[in-house]
């Protein structure tokens, strides 16, 4: 339980990595690593594909990354249509690890583009906790 | 082993069909195909239903579906795959009866939508993506795919003039098919000024959500040469997946690494190149997605799509017609049913039936399919 929380609107509240919902409330992002293989997950994984190892480690990550590609959106799912427009990223990490995430309606629309550097910071807003991404 | 044809193909008209239910709008498309294989019931061994079922009032419709075709007590099943789900019918199909299992299937595409409002099917659409991950922060099927637009217009500098070429071709073509939902041909300055859904992506850019059915008769080879003079041969079939998070897909986002690995698995499968394909009927769910398309199935280069289309090389009477019986742009696409209406549109192509529309000479065709936000794609090359 608990996991609810995490996003504007949680589909999921019953998951092995709910504690990622209080690492963000901590303002931490956090991934896991697989105990057996070294594997850095971001999003969270309680289980490795790799080792199938189900042991893993809480481990902060830098947020820092580039913006592979995003969109803003008009035409939302009924619960968002409130927050229109707003922008949604896919983002690349330093090290790798992709990240889909909202994109902070204070960066300027007009630098959107592949490449842009951002930062993944935790955001609260009502009820919901996330991580969103913010210029540099 | 023997080969597998295709002996009869049904189309129910697409739309919003608020006067037949989801049973209804499948006999309509089966009866059809019974006529056009001239067959009767007792020669259907079993149905494979394929609807994305999240849509459907009918909880697991295969067992409504079947009993109102009158084909109970045989057997029948669902095959869900998203907007893919009648391409991986069809394959189910090729399996039943390769294996010998059966001799003549009834792969059944179908869905009923508009009962939902426009709202609720938003919401369904919002799950398509990663529960988890993707849906809490608003998602929808237009913005993931705004996203590939978006990739793909920084790479190659593709511009929205450009996409909304794809919506006045396939509209063009849609007035030619009395089975089409939108039969109004549309010009570019119509879609660049409807109003945005995910920028870059315009309501014109995408397709609507829709009513319908369509039907494919299976067979083997030895049951196809006694049911008909004019069997259509499954050549090669390719099914692949691809991570469902946009995270957890590789690359720039300007190709669908999906529709490539099952593009190579059929072609490799029916033993012909992407030049070889006379016609082509590719998942135009947006705009962008046949420019894309284009590229992953390799009828262009990367980046190169959008000049097949200024160049109308997808136009009938080009190097590789694409979309004219229309697209889902213009059919509508009622989910369950895409699959089987772009393959139907293909048998009538290579039986050389098209009307207006026929490409002459046509001997081999190519139906590409995408299931959700790409994690499915399906691509099916018949013969004549």
């Amino acid at each position: 339980m608990g996991f609810e929380k995490f996003g504007r609107f949680g589909y999921v509240s019953q998951t092995k990595i709910a504690a990622l919902v209080s690492y963000l409330e901590k303002n931490q992002i956090m991934a896991t690593q697989c105990k057996e293989c070294g594997t850095l997950y971001f999003p969270p994984r309680a289980d490795c594909p790799k080792c199938r190892g189900s042991e893993v480690a809480w481990v902060p990550i830098e947020g820092k990354g580039k913006l592979v590609t995003f969109t803003e959106v008009y035409f939302a799912p009924p619960v968002f249509q409130d927050s229109t427009p707003y922008l949604l990223g896919l983002a690349e990490l330093e090290g790798g690890m992709r990240v889909f995430a909202p994109i902070s309606n204070e960066v300027d629309r007009k630098d959107l583009k592949p490449g842009l550097e951002l930062v993944l910071k935790s955001k609260q807003a009502g009820e919901g906790v996330f991580y969103q991404l913010e210029s540099q | 082993m023997g080969r597998v044809a295709i002996v009869g193909v049904g189309h129910s008209k697409f739309g919003k069909r608020t006067d037949a239910s989801l049973r209804e709008l499948a006999f309509e498309a089966y009866s059809s195909a019974l006529d056009d294989a001239e067959l009767e019931s007792p020669a259907i061994d079993g149905s494979i239903v394929c609807s994305a079922t999240h849509y459907d009032k009918q909880r697991s419709p295969a067992g409504v579906v079947s009993e109102y075709l009158g084909l109970s007590p045989k057997p029948t099943f669902n095959v869900e795959a998203a907007c893919a789900s009648s391409a991986v019918g069809l394959r189910i199909a090729w399996s039943l009866i390769s294996s010998r299992l059966h001799d003549v299937i009834a792969v059944v595409g179908v869905q009923k939508m508009t009962e939902l409002s426009s709202g609720e099917i938003q919401e369904l659409m919002g799950r398509a993506g990663d529960v988890m991950w993707e849906s809490p922060f608003g998602t929808s099927m237009p913005a993931y795919y705004a996203m590939y637009a978006n990739a793909h217009m920084a790479k190659y500098g593709t511009t929205e003039e450009d996409m909304a070429l794809v919506t006045v071709k396939n509209r063009k073509y849609g007035t030619k098919n009395p089975q089409a939902m939108f039969q109004k041909p549309i010009t570019t300055e119509e879609v660049l000024h409807s109003r945005p859904v995910a920028k870059p992506l315009k309501l014109y850019d995408c397709c609507a959500n829709a009513d319908g059915a369509a039907c494919l008769i299976v067979a083997s080879t030895e049951k196809a040469k006694k049911i008909t003079d004019k069997p259509v041969w499954v050549g090669g079939l390719g099914l692949a997946s691809s991570p469902m998070s946009l995270a957890g897909r590789q690359g720039p986002l300007t190709s669908f690494e999906v529709t490539k690995n099952a593009a190579r698995s059929a072609y490799e499968m029916a033993r012909v190149k992407p030049t070889d394909v006379d016609v082509a009927e590719v998942h135009d769910s947006f705009s962008i997605t046949e420019i894309l398309n284009y590229e992953d199935l390799g009828f262009a280069r990367p980046g190169k799509g959008t000049r097949l289309l200024k160049t109308n090389e997808t136009e009938l009477g080009g190097k590789i017609p694409v979309n004219i019986d229309g697209g889902l742009i213009s059919k509508g696409h009622p989910v369950g049913a895409t699959g089987a209406s772009q393959i139907t549109s293909l048998v009538h192509q290579l039986r050389r039936e098209s009307g207006d529309v026929q490409v002459d000479g046509a001997k081999i065709g190519l139906a590409q399919n995408i299931g959700g936000i790409g994690m499915y794609s399906a691509v099916s090359i018949l013969r004549a």
